[in-house]
């Protein structure tokens, strides 16, 4: 064990490269006279830098990133659902990563490249994931769509052909309350070009079929009697 | 004017006469070719909802806008004793102060609305909450249904139980009911004499039933933006009922009902919690007024959670007796269910209305708690009552020895609902569930179950819409409905295109708005059998217009001109045919258009309930409990599916949300303090993408010629079953009974071990 | 959220400097931090965010492995030497919350959260835990909560995933402080309600998890991590446990078996570690070990079945480990 660290970093981290400078910088922060840098409590300017554009604002440190997209830039694509990273509704991209823009402030995003849901299509035209959301029907009310496809186009950049089980764990941080996933999962599959069947082999419009062996419909004299009855109940 | 139409499904019809209203198509025929109805048509705005350029009402942002924030009561039962707003009005950014429980009102419920505040950002606003000072003096509460129905058990409600309801709850206190304590009722439903069916029968099995509250958590919260202009109010609202927003504002404000209009552009989901101003409607309007500036009052998560509604508890005693050759013989319900400070909490709609059954008992009781009122939630008081009904359906099958599907098709009256029962059953590989059970591993059990749905065709009169039809032959359709986000906005673009032939592309929408004839609310499965004949009626009245000003063009008598997919025509003269476009530019410049009223139901159509079955399969480890719903078979009614896409995506989510409330979902209280404990999405726990299993969707489409388009809602009925169906898997995987919602760890286990111990007795299994 | 100026020190020492002070928070991937601020159970003046400050994120699988404190979740569960060396690690990182908080999400974070208790994070309850003079849980709504070492002021169970896996490991922390550093062995850092209530690591105002050090392990070693959720989505555990042994000459040695969400900090058990030395591999030693683990937990009046649930997921972890 002769790695075993007595104080601070070992011999074989300073022999390695990036990590001297940090160090160096550390024990010689005061020294050099380096100063921290204390922002607010009230409101500072700050410059973000948002689908390639930049937006300069003014606000508090505990604005958090989210409240500055949504109340202050007026960029409301991205959606405040739970505001405690449980729901991914907030999700955007920071420096090409996912992240939930509700438990980042603002004024940390600042120097970083974001993105956001209004930052994929290109001149209105829409990428084959938005494009196969929509075919696919991949939402309902829509609240969960734009951290939802951000999601999927994190998977998408990293492995462009993911299997069905890839895809859920990708989403596994975007909550929808209208069940939409199963559509998600289809729209991923359309737009990485995976999707076996053209339209969902999972659904059957059930219209044609020779008679059952049913009766006639009202032969059954219960059936009269059941809605005579439910009727009488509900109004 | 009558006219003979058919009914039925499948192959299977019959000819019916009806009464047709003036001016009403008769129902579409079985024998109708559609060009778009019943096609898979992708939402229309699918583009702004990926691109985030859809404006939902919590992302209005108006000039000079504030933000309004409400602070509510910790305690589960006080009396207010005082609220002072001084210091909070002094805080920076505060435009607008207000007190909402006055001293000496009662609080009932922790998460009660106190006072609000209106300030510059949502950070003033936050600070501005926290300088508000109540006093309480509090008060004995009580929580948990079964310490309510105890006897010197606080009360909720002193005198008569003042619940406050809204547009969408299914009933409510009062009505004559006796009360007890905090009980009141029951409600009862006598049919035939349980007692002398229970003689008769030669199998009776009788259980408990218990499940739990669930919120509705839709993701976008309650709440508006109010503006002023004068005496006029502008609010936007996420509601599931435009014009109820409106009359209760116009009400509660005493302002007239022209002088408010409610928009709904965009809506982040509702499930039956949304309805009416409610409290923070008529609170952002009077922030609003007080500060002279626009307000945007949204609730946060946990307010959502604690104070805007919830799917009641139930605990439903079920008993129910047969013949040795499987013919029920009487079936008796005994249900207490907890809906905080709300009613409603009934379960029978299942046990009522989907089996034969001569005799029949059904009580039902209300219990006030001191917790968050109950309201409408997605098929109130079915997938309770399915899930206790159909538990009892399989054990009364077992004690017959017979199969339980065999079992529920004998007692089914529904012809649909068997058949459904036969294509689910195929496609689930129900003849071969026994032989599944065993797997690889020793712990892992697999097992089938099935449970059926009824709901009930609600579409009504009420509604209004206008066609337009221009002389480019493009159309307009104006119709004030919202859409939640299951798709009405598409499905008023795909009825006017069909009755009109025209392509989807030609034809524009305008839903959302007071402004626009008035459109109905959306709740209980109403929106499309509502709307869709009301289009239709309009759309064919324009078409009537357009071919009386081609024939006035013409000089031809105008009932001599037919409008028939893209052609205008006066039959017998080949001279008198155009194009549709070339017809419309004989239109005059303000083009032709159509008012039109939805007509009256077609009573005397085939009248009928909303069927469906669903069957689950599901993966249980023994050992810990754990579940897994692999797959689920939704075989629905669907009446005469307007779009087979957004059809298809409802029933998926109401198997979803099925799915979540079977396994996951359960709001939890302190018994000590009365205090929600779960007020957010992490503990309150909602099934997620890996949580979710595969869907086979199979729509049946029936034609009962109730409307004009033999349309039906589907978002209730796709949610009734499904927990009734996961939890007779469960049963069915580890030979133990599941009687209890959520089916966690906890409650697998205890079933596992409780079967076991009867086992060991040598009692049955 | 209540105002606070955001410090952005350059280094780790100005930062340990700036957090001496008890109106400080320190914040890296800030997701604990702010979830607890936006709830109004913390309200720190000074939020001192080393987030941004360079070079403390690096992964060395070694073995030894040496792992910056503000390495992501998401890069030490993707690290491939992790992965192979010190799997229990990496799957613990991997399955913690979700893909967005993963990225966010740090290791020295994940060590110094705070519990997720319901009434320790609602602002409600003056529990314990914030000062207050009661536990909630005891004999309130208590599913989820400890099973181990009840009898200690407070039930709430440490949600440290990568703290199970850590102490499995032996692994020693790297702690900063304004005037010094410090090795601070892992069953060092955690610490019982019954020494602060309020507080569960060691670390003295000032002092900072700089990285985490994790022994090379002896040869024939095999560790594994095992969880079990009511949902497998974003869920907090039931129960998780932690593995590492050495299988040598046919016999089980140097074995640690640490449970996660069972207890107020990451739970080692001595009765299985002691029930596994020396013996066989085999489905009944493991069995065994499992019965031992649990035999002196003493659940809460809701969550006995979490005691089961500790015992099948041990004997299912040992029967994997063992092959």
């Amino acid at each position: 064990m002769s790695d075993e660290p007595g104080s601070g970093f070992t011999r074989r981290d300073l022999v390695r490269g990036s990590l001297v400078g940090a160090i160096a910088a550390s024990v010689g922060a005061k020294a050099e006279g380096v100063k921290t840098a204390t922002i607010g409590p009230g409101a500072a300017p700050l410059e973000l830098t948002i689908n390639g554009a930049v937006h300069r604002l003014s606000v508090e440190p505990r604005v958090t990133l989210v409240d500055a997209l949504r109340e202050r830039i007026g960029l409301t694509g991205t959606k405040a659902v739970c505001g405690r990273g449980a729901c991914g509704a907030c999700t955007v991209l920071l420096d090409g990563e996912s992240v939930c823009s509700c438990l980042t402030l603002a004024h940390e995003a600042a120097g970083k490249s974001i993105t956001t849901i209004e930052g994929l299509a290109e001149d209105g035209r829409l990428t084959p994931l938005q494009e196969a959301f929509i075919a696919a029907d991949a939402l309902q009310c829509g609240f969960c769509t734009p951290g939802m496809i951000l999601s999927c186009k994190l998977l998408l950049d990293r492995d462009p052909k993911p299997s069905r089980q890839a895809i859920r764990e990708a989403v596994s941080g975007n909550l929808c309350r209208c069940g939409a996933y199963n559509h998600v999962f289809d729209a991923v599959e359309r737009a990485a070009g995976t999707r076996k069947a053209e339209g969902p082999a999972s659904t059957e419009l059930f219209t044609s079929r020779p008679a059952p062996q049913a009766s006639r419909l009202d032969d059954d004299p219960r059936v009269a009697q059941a809605i005579r009855d439910a009727l009488e109940q509900e109004g | 004017m009558t006219d003979k139409i058919r009914v039925g499904f499948e192959g299977d019809f019959q000819v019916k006469e009806i009464a047709v209203a003036p001016g009403d198509p008769a129902p579409w025929d079985p024998s109708k070719k559609f060009s778009i109805v019943g096609t898979r048509v992708p939402r229309l705005d699918g583009k702004p909802k990926t691109t985030g350029e859809a404006k939902y009402s919590i992302d209005v942002r108006l000039p000079g806008m504030l933000y309004g924030r409400i602070l509510r009561c910790p305690m589960a039962a006080a009396t207010v004793t005082s609220v002072d707003l001084s210091a909070a009005r002094k805080m920076p950014g505060v435009r607008a102060a207000l007190v909402l429980a006055e001293p000496g009102e009662r609080v009932r419920f922790a998460g009660q609305e106190i006072a609000a505040v209106a300030a510059a950002t949502p950070e003033q606003a936050d600070d501005a909450l926290a300088a508000i000072r109540v006093a309480y003096e509090p008060r004995p509460f009580v929580v948990g249904l079964e310490a309510a129905r105890k006897p010197g058990a606080p009360l909720v409600f002193d005198g008569k139980a003042e619940t406050k309801t809204s547009a969408g709850d299914v009933e409510s206190a009062g009505k004559g009911l006796a009360r007890n304590g905090n009980v009141l009722g029951p409600r009862s439903t006598v049919k035939g004499n349980v007692e002398e069916g229970f003689r008769k029968a030669d199998a009776v099995v009788e259980a408990t039933y218990v499940t739990q509250v669930q919120t509705h958590t839709a993701l976008e919260t309650h709440g508006l933006v109010a503006r002023w202009d004068g005496d006029e109010l502008t609010v936007w609202a996420s509601t599931q009922g435009l014009f109820g927003v409106r009359d209760e504002l116009a009400e509660t404000l005493r302002i007239p009902v022209s002088k408010i209009r409610v928009i709904t552009e965009y809506m982040g989901g509702g499930f039956g919690a949304k309805f009416g101003a409610r409290i923070e409607g008529l609170t952002a309007a009077r922030l609003a007024k007080e500060a002279g500036a626009p307000v945007k009052l949204f609730l946060d998560r946990k307010e959502e959670q604690l104070a805007t509604g919830n799917r009641p508890s139930s605990v439903q005693t079920v008993k129910a007796g047969a013949t040795k050759d499987g013919k029920l013989t009487a079936l008796q319900l005994t249900v207490y269910g907890d809906g905080g400070t709300n009613g409603g909490t009934g379960t029978s709609g299942p046990i009522k209305n989907i089996y034969a059954c001569d005799n029949l008992k059904v009580d039902e009781f209300d219990v006030f708690t001191n917790a968050g009122p109950s309201t409408a939630m997605r098929a109130p008081g079915h997938p309770q009552g399915a899930f206790a009904l159909e538990a009892t359906m399989d054990e009364l099958a077992k004690k017959l020895g017979m199969d339980p599907l065999e079992f529920r098709m004998k007692n089914d009256p529904s012809a649909v609902r068997r058949e459904e029962f036969r294509i689910g059953a195929e496609k689930i590989g129900w003849k071969t569930r026994d032989d599944r059970r065993q797997t690889q591993d020793p712990w892992i059990r697999r097992g089938v179950g099935v449970g059926a749905a009824v709901w009930y065709n609600t579409g009504d009169t009420g509604p209004r819409a206008t066609v337009t039809i221009h002389r480019d032959g493009s159309a307009e359709v104006e119709h004030g409905v919202q859409d939640l986000g299951t798709g009405s906005r598409t499905m008023v673009a795909i009825v006017a295109a069909e009755e009109l032939g025209l392509p989807l592309e030609k034809v524009s929408v305008s839903i959302g708005d007071t402004r626009l004839p008035y459109g109905p609310e959306s709740g209980g499965s109403t929106t499309t059998p509502s709307s869709a004949p009301t289009i239709r009626r309009a759309a064919f009245q324009a078409k009537k217009q357009l071919a009386a000003a081609v024939a006035r063009e013409w000089k031809v008598p105008a009932e001599s001109v037919t409008v028939s997919d893209d052609v205008v025509s006066a039959p017998g003269d080949p001279k008198y045919s155009l194009p549709w476009a070339e017809a419309c530019k004989l239109l005059p410049g303000q083009g032709v258009s159509a008012t039109a009223d939805r007509a009256d139901n077609h009573d005397d159509a085939w009248q009928r309930f909303t069927t469906g079955a669903q069957f689950a399969e599901v993966e249980v480890d023994t050992a810990t409990g754990r579940v897994r719903v692999e797959r689920v078979v939704a075989v629905h009614d669907c009446g005469v599916v307007l779009n087979a896409l957004a059809t298809e995506s409802q029933i998926q989510g109401g198997v979803i949300q099925g799915v979540s409330y079977a396994l996951f979902e359960d709001r939890v209280l302190d018994r000590r303090t009365g205090r929600m404990v779960n007020p957010n999405v992490e503990e309150y726990k909602i099934a997620g993408s890996l949580d979710v299993p595969e869907i086979d969707v199979i729509m049946v489409s029936v034609w009962d010629g109730v409307n004009n388009t033999n349309s039906v809602g589907i978002g209730e009925p796709a949610t009734v079953p499904t927990a009734a169906a996961i939890a007779n898997a469960v049963s069915h995987a580890v030979g133990a009974r599941i009687r209890r919602l959520p089916i966690t760890p906890e409650v697998v286990l205890a079933a596992v071990a409780e079967a076991e111990e009867a086992r060991a007795k040598g009692g049955p299994a | 959220m209540k105002p606070f100026a955001l410090v952005r020190p350059r280094s780790l020492s100005e930062a340990a400097r700036a957090t001496v002070s008890p109106d400080a928070a320190l914040k890296a991937g800030g997701v604990d931090l702010l979830d607890r601020m936006k709830e109004g159970i913390d309200s720190p003046k000074t939020v001192v965010s080393i987030l941004e400050i360079p070079g403390h994120d690096r992964i060395e699988a070694g073995p030894p492995a040496k792992i910056g404190a503000l390495a992501t979740l998401a890069r030490i569960a993707g690290d491939p030497g992790l992965q192979k060396t010190y799997p229990a690690l990496a799957a613990a990182a991997g399955g913690a919350a979700t893909p967005q908080i993963r990225n966010m999400a740090t290791l020295g974070g994940n060590l110094c959260q705070r519990p997720r208790c319901w009434y320790y994070r609602l602002e409600e309850f003056d529990c314990r835990k914030k000062g207050g003079s009661e536990c909630f849980a005891r004999d309130g709504e208590n599913r989820f909560h400890a099973i181990f070492d009840t009898d200690l002021l407070c039930c709430c169970v440490h949600p440290s995933a990568t703290g199970t896996a850590l102490l499995a490991y032996g692994a020693k922390l790297e702690v900063l402080s304004p005037k010094a550093r410090r090795s601070l062995p892992i069953d060092r850092f955690f610490s019982r309600p019954t020494d602060d209530a309020t507080r569960e690591n060691t670390l003295n105002p000032g002092e900072i998890v700089e990285s985490v050090w994790i022994p090379a392990l002896p040869a024939g070693s095999r560790s594994i991590y095992r969880k079990l959720k009511e949902k497998e989505s974003f869920d907090w555990p039931l129960v998780e446990v932690c593995v590492s042994l050495a299988i040598s000459g046919g016999a089980v040695r140097g074995a640690r078996v640490v449970f996660g969400s069972v207890a107020p900090t990451p739970y080692r058990s001595k009765a299985a570690e002691a029930a596994l030395e020396g013996g066989r591999p085999s489905d009944e030693l493991a069995r065994r070990a499992a019965e031992a683990a649990v035999r002196d937990a003493k659940p809460l009046a809701q969550n006995g079945y979490k005691v089961l649930l500790a015992r099948v997921e041990l004997e299912r972890a040992l029967r994997q480990v063992f092959g």
